[in-house]
């Protein structure tokens, strides 16, 4: 296991180090002055950029300006957002929490929707449920995400009257800026309308999150469905079902936990799949959230913020990718041990 | 938590949301406030600093007061935070006499200690017109409406005679100083919060973190997502009922009919899809005729056009319903003359021109011209809501003058200032552009419109500069008798449709929707919107 | 009448021969494969067939409904938006906008990738994990974030999002060409060829990539889908086509503004590229099947 854990820091490590290279580079590819395009200051006075240019020490070569630019990331200063001249680490902390809070609801829901309904599949392979199930998949990863964004207001909030169309709650509800995370900032709240508001708030979450969820889930239920067939054909099923155990028990006791075991391997990777997703939903719900900001930033050209939302998103993907990763190795001795394996 | 478990508790989510929403704590809290999805985000919470329509309506109203309002229904004026006022004979002076119980706003960043006085009123007017005053200079120094309408020169000086006794000292008598008072700039700022920021040294907070005596205050700005403001307890007049007003600031006109059509906003700004709104069972839609006009002007120092028979031949020739249609699809008033019927010196005896070819036809022969002539027309670049479409209009025009062999050129590629500077050199032939009142004072119109003074220095981009026309609203503005004036601004009327310098196409309206559950007086002509008095069952 | 076999030697069909032999099987994927075909029918032919130009307004006939109801007009077929353009003919042009586009996208990126692909293959130690490394990180940043960070590089428009799709779409290619190359380079066919004196560009040219072609087919139908949905999803957003245009993605963003008033101009656009999506996917699904099916026998 400390192996294992070696091995994702280092890969850790070296993707941040490509990420902060690749964050560095545009400030140069961006049109306009790097300096300006780094700290996001466009209203400077020169002398106000003198002091910049030494603090970034600009007169030096690339490989000093990559490292106090990697220091100035150190300390949490990503510059100032050229449009709206806050830090551009406060807007990310305002609005990174509702996009992890919608991504890793989603990420759940497609979990436990997709998984077993790929199982099922699965079960009955090359049966009527299965051309079904193999039909909506189809259906669901084809679907254009602005386009059933726009259905689902259209139905559930209009035409059914049933769930809200827009935001993170309902306006009326004053909630404490804490962790961020809506739902658990309402819980910590001292409210009077705290249970309104947390059931407002889950109404809220709920059509977004259905939007976000559809595509992965479909993609899960066809990664369920294959590694269910898989571990079906394998020899210890073969062997179970020679010692009796009923189809079902079989399915129960071995084949579900082993099956599953093979998605989460693939769980991280559709995980950056999903946060595109939700960057669109966010437009359309105007979910406050950090794909929607950074979708303005590009109206807006602001390209410090640009930077820091890349840097912060990719980080946070690759975080709960490596978090999936310990979870699979946490669930299959065979991944953290390659020697029992190979 | 085995599968079975999660499902279980997942449907119990789902169930407690869906249907969960008829608690009685839900009544208490959604029953009480209102969420207003306005247009955009204002630029600034002081409508000194600014004139956007989008700005006025967040702040003018329901943060602050002015000495004297408009009656929201006849747009007469009517007393404020002066409970009376006087105006010498030679209409020089004008004495304010303050009401003793106005009461600032008590907010989590300022506790006022006293009552509004004379000193609250001087320093709201020395901000904006003594360049000495130490918050002229804070937030830019620009007080558009103010230096638009001159008062900076109109007004010598501001004197307090005692604690709640103001006098304006003018330059010249102007009959139309009162509405200037009343408008929607002219609000009246906290002293004590000035001193106290001063203390701070955070002077610019004045304009951000608003103090006023207005029916709300100012709660909680999200930049360019939402507003909160809460009632102002001690509020002068009748306190509000409501718990909370929040602004949505939803700019995409989809997205407010949406979040209005799921509920979640009780009343937004400019509706699109009036069809959808009116078949609504829960939803009304309601419209207000605003002080704005759209014209097509004459440059009257350019031939053709300084022959009034050609002027008024095209007069004939352009047909209005059909603009009006095309145009601002139904969602206008036709112009009669240059002020709409909601201004008290409406004439309903003036009539819109008729649309006749023939007749416009045989005045253009008469002029000269039997077999016409090509102009050009200066198409505006830009969406007003007195013009949403000019290009459109202006190919309309074009169709219509084909039909009296006048071939219209159309010019609309200059960028908006750089259009505004090319016409205001005098450029064009003819225009199309427009213009919305500051106030409801129909002087706003006249003077501003068609005067020889703004010929040279304002905005009359005709350059018709006619003595009788002057005289008249130069009469009308030194005499305080409203039928007096109201005879004089008839004669002017009539003066502008005999001689045409422009040709007033449409006065648009402002729309609203609202759900049925808000009561309430909610638009006004002149100065937005006004949730004072408005209250939800 | 079938013909006679004269020869008695056994007939090899190409891989390429032999997938077709097992993709035309299930009915499904044929009916994909010819819908597939009839978009790029259109996406060839739309200036010809359309009945009146994409950009032309008629002024008279706004915001028609379709054909089928009540207030229809027969010869707006799809009805028409609120400059008056007739919606079946943007959509047509909107084919070779969006699905058409797409095409040459991943033609190119295959292309690029595929080289890049095959000279990493033919690398090894540092500069091989190095790449690697590089790959992961770039196919863990969403490919919708990396395609607007470039847009924000080059600026809005169709060309430059063209080029940021290309761009994300590569690493993909490089990647799969990588490891079938290697997969392939351990082979016995490959070893006997080497021995035959082919050096290694021969080798790939002759001996690899008939082999792996059919798994970079496969590959690009994904990459299609994901270039469609990337294509609509930045012209929707405002970033890519300019909305004028018909792109399908630009044609949605606009018939936003007219949803309640005009509900067709939302639907077509989106079912459009529901459709060349699915059609895009069916086809890929029949050529997975089929690389399957083949393996197993």
């Amino acid at each position: 296991m400390f192996i294992f854990t070696l091995r994702r820091f280092n890969l850790f490590f070296f993707t941040m180090l490509l990420l902060t290279i690749l964050s560095f580079s545009l400030s140069f590819l961006f049109p306009g002055e790097q300096l300006v395009n780094l700290t996001g200051q466009i209203n400077a006075t020169p002398e106000q950029l003198a002091v910049l240019a030494n603090e970034y020490q600009h007169q030096a070569g690339f490989i000093t300006q990559y490292f106090s630019y990697v220091s100035h990331l150190f300390h949490g200063d990503m510059g100032y957002s050229m449009a709206s001249h806050l830090p551009v680490a406060t807007e990310i902390l305002n609005r990174l929490p509702a996009t992890i809070e919608l991504t890793s609801v989603a990420l759940l829901v497609a979990m436990f929707v997709g998984i077993p309904i790929g199982f099922f599949a699965a079960i009955y392979h090359r049966k009527t449920p299965d051309n079904i199930i193999l039909g909506v998949a189809m259906i669901g990863y084809s679907v254009p995400v602005f386009w059933l964004g726009i259905l689902a207001i259209l139905v559930f909030s209009i035409q059914l009257g049933w769930l809200p169309s827009a935001g993170q709650i309902s306006l009326l509800f004053e909630i404490e800026h804490v962790t961020g995370l809506q739902l658990i900032d309402i819980l910590l709240s001292d409210s009077p309308y705290k249970w309104q508001a947390f059931i407002d708030a889950t109404r809220h979450l709920i059509l977004p999150v259905i939007v976000v969820a559809l595509a992965p889930a479909t993609i899960f239920m066809r990664l369920a469905r294959t590694a269910m067939l898989e571990v079906l054909e394998t020899h210890y099923i073969k062997a179970a079902k020679a010692k009796g155990l009923t189809f079902w028990q079989i399915i129960y006791r071995h084949a579900m936990r082993n099956a599953f075991i093979k998605v989460i391997r693939d769980v991280g990777l559709q995980f950056a799949n999903l946060v595109t997703i939700a960057m669109v939903t966010e437009v359309i719900f105007s979910w406050p959230g950090i794909g929607r900001w950074l979708i303005e930033s590009i109206y807006q050209r602001d390209y410090t913020a640009i930077q820091g939302g890349l840097i912060v998103l990719s980080t946070f993907i690759f975080i709960v990718h490596i978090i999936i990763d310990f979870v699979y190795a946490a669930l299959n001795p065979l991944a953290r041990e390659p020697r029992h394996g190979a | 938590m085995s599968y079975s478990k999660f499902s279980y508790f997942l449907s119990l989510i789902v169930f407690s949301t869906l249907f969960g929403c008829d608690t009685n704590e839900t009544l208490l809290l959604s029953e009480k406030s209102i969420i207003y999805c306005s247009e955009g985000a204002p630029e600034s919470f002081n409508p000194q600093l600014v004139t956007s329509g989008t700005t006025i309506d967040a702040t003018s109203n329901q943060l602050y007061n002015r000495l004297i309002e408009f009656d929201p229904n006849d747009n007469s004026i009517i007393p404020a935070i002066a409970k009376s006022w006087h105006v010498t004979r030679d209409g020089k002076m004008v004495t304010f006499y303050l009401r003793k119980d106005v009461n600032f706003h008590q907010t989590a960043y300022f506790i006022p200690t006293r009552a509004l006085n004379a000193d609250d009123v001087l320093f709201s007017f020395n901000r904006m017109l003594d360049p000495e005053n130490e918050y002229h200079e804070v937030s830019g120094g620009k007080y558009p409406f103010f230096q638009n309408a001159q008062l900076d020169d109109l007004i010598e000086s501001v004197e307090k005679i005692n604690d709640h006794t103001v006098r304006f000292k003018l330059s010249q008598p102007d009959s139309s100083f009162l509405a200037n008072i009343g408008g929607n700039s002219a609000v009246i700022l906290s002293k004590e919060y000035s001193e106290h920021l001063i203390e701070l040294n955070a002077m610019q907070e004045i304009d951000m973190f608003p103090i006023g005596t207005g029916p709300f205050k100012f709660k909680q700005y999200s930049s360019g997502a939402f507003i909160r403001f809460e009632p102002h307890s001690k509020y002068w007049q009748e306190q509000s009922q409501l718990k909370q007003l929040v602004y949505d600031i939803t700019p995409r006109d989809t997205g407010r009919l949406t979040k209005l059509l799921a509920g979640e906003c009780d009343v937004i700004a400019y509706p699109i899809a009036h069809e959808k709104i009116k078949q609504h069972p829960g939803l009304a839609l309601e419209s207000v005729t605003s002080f704005n006009v759209g014209y097509f002007g004459f440059n009257t120092t350019k031939p053709p056009f300084d022959n009034p028979l050609v002027r008024k031949a095209i007069s004939y020739a352009i047909n209005k319903q059909a603009i009006l249609e095309t145009v601002y699809t139904g969602q206008a008033d036709i112009a009669n003359g240059l002020i709409p019927s909601s201004s008290w010196a409406y004439d309903d005896t003036i009539e819109s021109q008729e649309y006749s070819i023939s007749k416009a036809q045989s005045l253009l022969a008469q002029a000269g011209y039997p077999d016409g002539f090509v102009m050009d027309l200066w198409a505006m670049p830009v969406q007003r809501a007195y013009n949403p479409d000019a290009v459109t209009m202006a190919k309309l025009i074009q169709a219509d003058l084909q039909k009296i062999s006048i071939k219209v050129d159309i010019v609309s590629d200059y960028e908006w200032s750089t259009f505004l500077r090319k016409i205001s050199e005098g450029e064009h032939q003819s225009v199309l552009l427009g213009w919305s009142a500051d106030h409801p004072d129909p002087d706003n119109f006249f003077s501003t419109l068609l005067s020889c003074v703004s010929s040279v220095t304002g905005s009359n981009r005709t350059f018709w500069c006619n003595q009788d026309f002057d005289q008249l609203i130069q009469s009308a503005l030194q005499t305080d008798n409203i039928n007096s004036r109201k005879a004089l601004y008839s004669k002017a009327l009539k003066l502008i449709n005999e001689e045409v310098p422009l040709i007033p196409i449409a006065h648009s309206k402002r729309y609203q929707a609202r759900a049925h559950s808000v009561n309430g007086k909610l638009l006004r002509s002149i100065g937005g919107i006004d949730f004072n008095g408005v209250t939800k069952n | 009448m079938a013909r006679d076999k004269i020869y008695q030697e056994e007939e090899f069909p190409t891989p390429l021969m032999q997938l077709w032999h097992n993709f035309k099987q299930p009915p499904v994927v044929v009916i994909g494969f010819g819908c597939f075909l009839f978009l790029i029918v259109l996406a060839i032919l739309s200036s010809l067939i359309t009945p009146y130009s994409p950009i032309e307004n008629h002024l008279n006939d706004l915001l028609l409904p379709p054909a089928w109801s009540n207030d229809g007009n027969v010869s707006f077929l799809l009805g028409t938006d609120n400059l008056g353009r007739d919606m079946l003919s943007r959509l047509i042009h909107g084919t070779s906008l969006t699905f058409g586009l797409s095409i040459i996208v991943v033609m190119a990126s295959l292309i690029i990738g595929v080289i890049i692909g095959s000279l990493a293959a033919l690398t090894k130690g540092v500069k091989s994990s190095f790449l690697n490394h590089f790959l992961d990180v770039i196919l863990s940043i969403p490919s919708l974030l990396l395609a607007i960070v470039i847009v924000a590089i080059l600026g809005p428009g169709l060309e430059n999002t063209l080029w940021a799709i290309i761009m994300v779409l590569i690493p993909q290619f490089v990647h799969i060409t990588r490891n079938a190359v290697k997969e392939e380079f351990t082979k016995d066919y490959v070893l006997a060829s080497r021995l035959d004196g082919a050096n290694s560009f021969r080798i790939l040219r002759y001996s690899v990539f008939p082999n792996i072609i059919e798994k970079l087919i496969s590959q690009a139908t994904l990459a299609q889908s994901a270039a469609i949905l990337d294509i609509a999803a930045l012209g929707f957003l405002g970033l890519g086509a300019p909305i004028p245009m018909p792109e399908w993605g630009a044609m949605l963003a606009n018939g936003i503004d007219l949803f309640y008033i005009a509900p067709w101009t939302v639907y077509l656009p989106g079912l459009a590229i529901l459709f060349s999506v699915i059609a895009t996917n069916l086809v890929g699904e029949g050529m997975r099947h089929a690389l399957k099916v083949r393996k197993e026998n």
